[in-house]
């Protein structure tokens, strides 16, 4: 007598202690997931140098200052999300609110930001094991750093693969030692630094935190375009929230502390790092500033603590990099945007298994790739990924403001938090990445690289107070805007061969408080 | 209900000897039996709705083969297939307490000795965890 088959929701569970669980996300679950996500030890690590490159002493002014885009466009993911859960999430944003084909291009620029990251994860994993050792001769050379590159996104991938995931205790634990290690170390630095303990060191000044003293726009602009990869991955702790316990409180708490923890780490430890040694010193180690500074600041053995906190946020950041880009190509696949093929989920582990190791396959040729043509792997691509990011967080607030138009004027919350605020965001984005534009086109602009590529490009002209000016351009805008336009072309390919997915209209929420109407109807439950 | 018997089933080899088993022992102790299917989505790197769906749609699949192989085994045991969105361990548990369940039933080396190991294996787990009897399949040999 076969009975029909039955989803289980709302059996008990043995007890609240068993962390990280699917209904049940805590509080502090839901903001070490926000805070590892954001990876405070790697992002120092890989853009101190880049941000002291553009604004000098005033790099803790833009730490602050690059917040503010992210907490406004974390207000359109949360309103967002409340309508639409899905793992696409600014592709089907976008889609809904407006039309497939901008929708189309916001998935793929979430891919192609994803792809764009793994190069500097992989870079700063392979020099700071080498450094771990103490063989800082080797850390140097290209070739061995782009192997244990390599060997950390294998690794990485196949964890991603079969779907293993650090207990909720463990997670804890290891972000609480990053953070306690950046606290000390910014903390052991101003003790050296007031006692006079160091070459070159300067007294905190309050002008360090005011952007508004930094004289040029060009230097702001892209000052703020490579800070807002410091904070990339904070706003999952506000996504994260169909799985929290009380999800209508949790998120909103969660997203404010790691707030608080990531805003109040990145400024004292930059504050700590240019008045250790001077803003100089941090531009000229940029590739490993955080090593070649906590050799000063601790000393050995001590200074291994740093590395290995580095290492532990890359891994933690690699993970939050390849789960998200094969869930948005699964998510584009279930909705019939990319081949279906990407939507395969292993039967045994329950992983997007397809999506998963095609990116990490893809990631290891771009990396490997990048390695034989770049002179500053980490440079360019820190660079790179902040027009992928502008992009798609611009295109998230619009999304936010256009779908939600009908309910703006409604109450002084709405029009802040779902007009105003994603809209700031978006505009704020949006004049970072063109002002980014120019400034990059120059590849003298970018990081200690001068040799541009394509070359054979080459124009002047003026409009207006304008010079457009190019002889090649420099690598990062070649590879974060170049991936960006690369999409247009592939996905008029694709319109062609499958129209499906671009015979929709654009939608406008019907409410605020409650979930939209599924994206494509019926498409989810279909197993093949 | 009580006096269940509960079976973790994923559709491999391990797990169909595990439902044989089962099958019969429900048939003995004339109970009930309740085919489960244990799944977790890692929560970390954003939003996971559509992933977290197409994962219970092959659940429900899996199970839905599961119970149609008990009838077949068997058209006296009443089955009743379930998707249960937590981990496998977790998910045997609280069915088997909710349910009262007289044992639980798994598939013995559904996972080679080393994947057991660094992914956790679920009867070992199992074992030391469960306060109420619980049987270990081997998966029949040359599989």
């Amino acid at each position: 007598m076969a009975d029909t088959t039955a989803v289980a929701a709302g059996l008990p569970s043995e007890s609240g202690a068993k962390g990280l669980k699917g209904g049940a996300l805590g509080l502090l679950s839901t903001t070490v997931i926000g805070v590892a996500s954001t990876a405070p030890a790697f992002s120092l690590a890989a853009s101190l140098g880049l941000v002291t490159l553009a604004v000098g002493l005033h790099a803790p002014a833009i730490m602050l200052l690059a917040f503010a885009p992210m907490l406004f466009i974390a207000a359109a993911y949360f309103y967002l999300n409340r309508a639409d859960p899905d793992c696409g999430t600014t592709f089907t944003w976008v889609t809904r609110a407006m039309g497939p084909n901008l929708g189309w291009l916001a998935g793929w620029g979430i891919v192609m930001t994803d792809l764009v990251v793994m190069p500097s994860l992989s870079q700063i994993a392979g020099k700071y094991t080498f450094l771990f050792f103490g063989a800082d001769g080797v850390a140097n050379g290209v070739f061995w750093v782009t192997v244990v590159g390599v060997v950390w996104i294998i690794i990485m991938t196949w964890i991603c693969y079969v779907g293993i995931e650090l207990s909720a205790r463990t997670q804890v634990a290891l972000l609480g030692a990053e953070i306690v290690i950046l606290a000390g170390f910014a903390l052991v630095a101003l003790i050296k630094v007031y006692s006079g303990d160091t070459t070159g060191g300067l007294h905190p000044r309050a002008g360090w935190l005011n952007p508004f003293s930094i004289g040029s726009t060009s230097a702001l602009a892209s000052g703020v375009l490579t800070a807002v990869f410091i904070y990339w991955g904070w706003d999952t702790a506000v996504t994260v929230n169909e799985e929290s316990k009380d999800s209508k409180r949790t998120p909103g708490i969660a997203a404010l502390l790691s707030t608080l923890i990531l805003v109040g780490i990145y400024v004292i430890v930059t504050v700590a790092a240019q008045a250790f040694h001077g803003a100089d010193f941090l531009t000229k180690n940029s590739s490993d500033v955080l090593s070649a500074l906590g050799k000063d600041v601790f000393g050995s053995p001590w200074n291994k603590l740093l590395i290995l906190a580095v290492l532990t946020s890359a891994s933690a950041s690699t993970q939050t990099t390849i789960l998200p880009a094969a869930r948005s190509a699964l998510s584009m696949a279930v909705h019939r945007a990319a081949p279906r093929k990407f939507a395969d989920i292993h039967a045994r582990y329950l992983t997007p298994g397809f999506a998963t190791v095609f990116f990490g396959g893809l990631s290891i040729v771009w990396y490997v790739g990048l390695s034989l043509i770049s002179k500053d792997v980490l440079g360019d691509s820190i660079l790179a990924l902040g027009f992928g990011i502008a992009f798609y967080y611009a295109l998230t607030g619009y999304a936010c403001v256009v779908y939600y138009r009908r309910h703006l004027f409604k109450s002084f919350k709405n029009l802040v938090l779902i007009g105003l605020a994603p809209l700031l965001g978006a505009l704020g984005l949006t004049w970072a990445f063109l002002k980014s534009l120019f400034v990059y086109s120059n590849p003298a602009n970018s990081t200690s690289t001068t040799t541009a590529w394509l070359k054979f490009i080459h124009f002047d002209f003026k409009i207006w107070h304008f010079r457009f000016f190019a002889k090649g351009f420099g690598p990062p805008l070649i590879m974060g805007v170049g991936l960006l336009i690369l999409g247009v072309p592939l996905m008029l390919l694709w319109r062609a061969g499958r129209p499906e997915f671009f015979e929709r209209g654009r939608e406008v929420a019907d409410t605020i408080d409650g979930p939209a109407p599924p994206l494509t109807p019926g498409v989810t439950v279909v197993v093949d | 209900m009580a006096g269940d018997i509960v079976v973790g089933y994923d559709g491999s080899d391990g797990s169909k000897a595990a439902l044989r088993v089962a099958v019969s022992v429900a048939r003995a102790f004339d109970a009930p039996l309740a085919v489960v299917f244990g799944y977790e989505v890692i929560p970390v790197g954003g939003e996971t709705a559509d992933y977290k769906k197409r994962v219970e749609a092959i659940g429900a699949a899996v199970v839905s083969e599961a119970v149609k192989a008990a009838g077949e085994l068997d058209p006296a045991v009443k089955a009743e297939g379930l998707v249960v969105p937590e981990r496998p361990v977790d998910s045997l548990l609280s069915v088997a307490k909710s349910r009262q369940a007289r044992v639980i039933v798994v598939g013995g080396n559904g996972e080679r000795p080393l994947m057991g190991v660094i992914l956790g294996s679920v009867p070992h787990k199992l074992l030391h965890r469960s306060s109420i009897p619980v049987l270990v399949v081997p998966a029949p040999d040359g599989v």
